[in-house]
């Protein structure tokens, strides 16, 4: 559960995600996440919907959603990319977006696109099971299961590998055989669990 | 604006590199680390979650893994479910967001829940046991296990509820029993044929004897179980327990095949009362 201190400033949050506040709090759905009307095409057009409402008020108020892990990201500037399904609560202040991720889209099973947080400040993602945060730095490339990626910041290029070979077509399939490569200088979130993915089964 | 603390949650983010993370060891209670530096680990499939160097996952199966599988792998059924990763570098290994735990077996035995079970060193050898369902770890080495909640250890003697058992060492293996002061009777068979009336649920359980250790988790809810371990029916199979009913889930009823754990009160089934 996220507790967030308002003093008369606003938070984006998933829509329906508040359980409890105290203080005064008012709520207001944004229609097309506070994108505007572009954005609410984008969204509307790449699949990666999110309704938000914006919270605004004085006192403490709380968030939680299907009980899944809550972990912190502060932003200095960066951009964090991360699944609008993934995506709890940000800073009023801080822009989202979309963008297009390529193949580790598909392979995710989230669709080929994701959702940008730019500016300062901070946004709460979610996880199953506390999110593990890997540093990617120029001689350490990192490989991840798409099915347990959740998010990452940084300046880092996705390469898609695929171990696929003879054997994966005579049934001997190593169960491992996508991975998103991330090089570059960044950090990548993942989760101690995996989604269902097509590449899982293969 | 302010926000945190994140209520229950980790206090802050530790960000992991190769060199921070740890080798062979827990990075939280939910994932693990496991340092390859040119050497083998046998995985259940799907349970990688991020890689740090150079490595390779290959099926069990595979021509060049002969000799490794002649001494670390002699359970045929469940080869479709284990990898050999091998290389140089740091993995992590997750399960659901269950518990993960590392043990290290000196010269040991442990059997263990088939889906519990996530990875091994070779130096260590992976025996189907003759509990259906269950895998035998024979060896000195290390291995991974998953459970849903933290695993409980517990000295026979000692009866268990079925689906909270994860494994057992050194021990006999278990036998059934049954709640026989409340199975009798003509009400006792119409309770447990209809579960009106009020079954508790508890009426059967396994029963460890001897010496050694058992293996418990704090939660009833099974892991969705590959239905490995499960021997086939026919004459080459004759004196096999489970072996001419084809299931091979004898712990578990109808619903426990689906999934759903077995809640008090329900309709109770002749087949699971009675062992058939």
């Amino acid at each position: 559960m996220l507790a967030v201190d308002l003093t008369g400033d606003a938070v984006k949050a998933k829509n329906g995600s508040m359980v409890a506040y105290d203080g005064q709090m008012a709520f207001k759905k944004m229609t097309g996440g506070g994108e505007g009307l572009r954005g609410m095409v984008t969204r509307r057009l790449t699949g990666e919907q999110m309704t938000v409402m914006e919270v605004q008020g004085h006192g403490t108020c709380f968030f939680a959603d299907r009980a899944s892990e809550i972990n912190l990201v502060n932003l200095r500037g960066e951009k964090l990319y991360v699944e609008s399904s993934n995506l709890l609560c940000t800073d009023a202040g801080l822009r989202t977006g979309t963008t297009f991720t390529g193949l580790r889209g598909g392979a995710t099973g989230n669709g080929l696109f994701t959702t940008t947080v730019e500016g300062s400040g901070q946004a709460a993602i979610m996880s199953d099971g506390p999110a593990v945060v890997l540093r990617v730095s120029a001689q350490y490339p990192l490989s991840v299961d798409p099915g347990a990626y959740i998010a990452h910041t940084g300046n880092l290029q996705q390469s898609f590998q695929s171990g696929i070979n003879f054997r994966t077509l005579i049934g001997e399939g190593s169960g491992e055989a996508f991975q998103i490569r991330f090089e570059g200088e960044g950090l990548v979130y993942v989760q101690p669990s995996e989604r269902n993915t097509i590449g899982g089964d293969i | 604006m302010n926000f945190g603390p994140v209520i229950g949650g980790p206090g802050g983010p530790t960000v992991f590199d190769p060199h921070t993370l740890p080798s062979d060891d827990n990075v939280n209670a939910y994932t693990f680390c496991v340092e390859l530096k040119g050497s083998q680990w046998f995985l259940q499939k799907g349970k990688m979650i991020a890689y740090y160097g150079r490595m390779e996952f290959n099926g069990v199966g595979n021509g060049r893994f002969d000799r490794l599988l002649r001494t670390s792998f002699h359970s045929p059924m469940h080869a479709a479910d284990w990898v050999v990763a091998e290389g140089s570098g740091k993995m992590l290994l997750a399960d659901r967001a269950f518990d993960v735990n590392s043990y290290d077996l000196d010269n040991g035995n442990l059997t263990i829940r088939s889906g519990n079970l996530l990875a091994y060193q070779p130096t260590l050898a992976l025996k189907q046991s003759i509990v259906p369902g269950f895998l035998t770890l024979i060896g000195t080495g290390k291995f991974v296990a998953a459970s849903n909640g933290p695993v409980v250890f517990m000295e026979p003697p000692l009866r268990v509820d079925p689906q909270a058992l994860v494994g057992w060492a050194d021990c006999p293996s278990p036998c059934h029993h049954y709640d026989h002061g409340y199975m009798s009777g003509v009400l006792g068979g119409l309770r447990s044929l209809t579960g009106i009336g009020g079954s508790s649920g508890e009426e059967h359980q396994f029963e460890f004897v001897g010496a050694g250790t058992v293996l418990l988790q704090s939660s009833e809810t099974l892991m969705a179980e590959q239905a490995i371990g499960a021997v086939g029916a026919g004459a080459e199979s004759a004196g096999v327990p489970g072996a001419g009913y084809g299931g091979g889930h004898g712990q578990q009823g109808p619903l426990g095949q689906l999934g759903v754990p077995r809640m008090p009160g329900q309709l109770g089934d002749l087949q699971r009362r009675l062992g058939l």
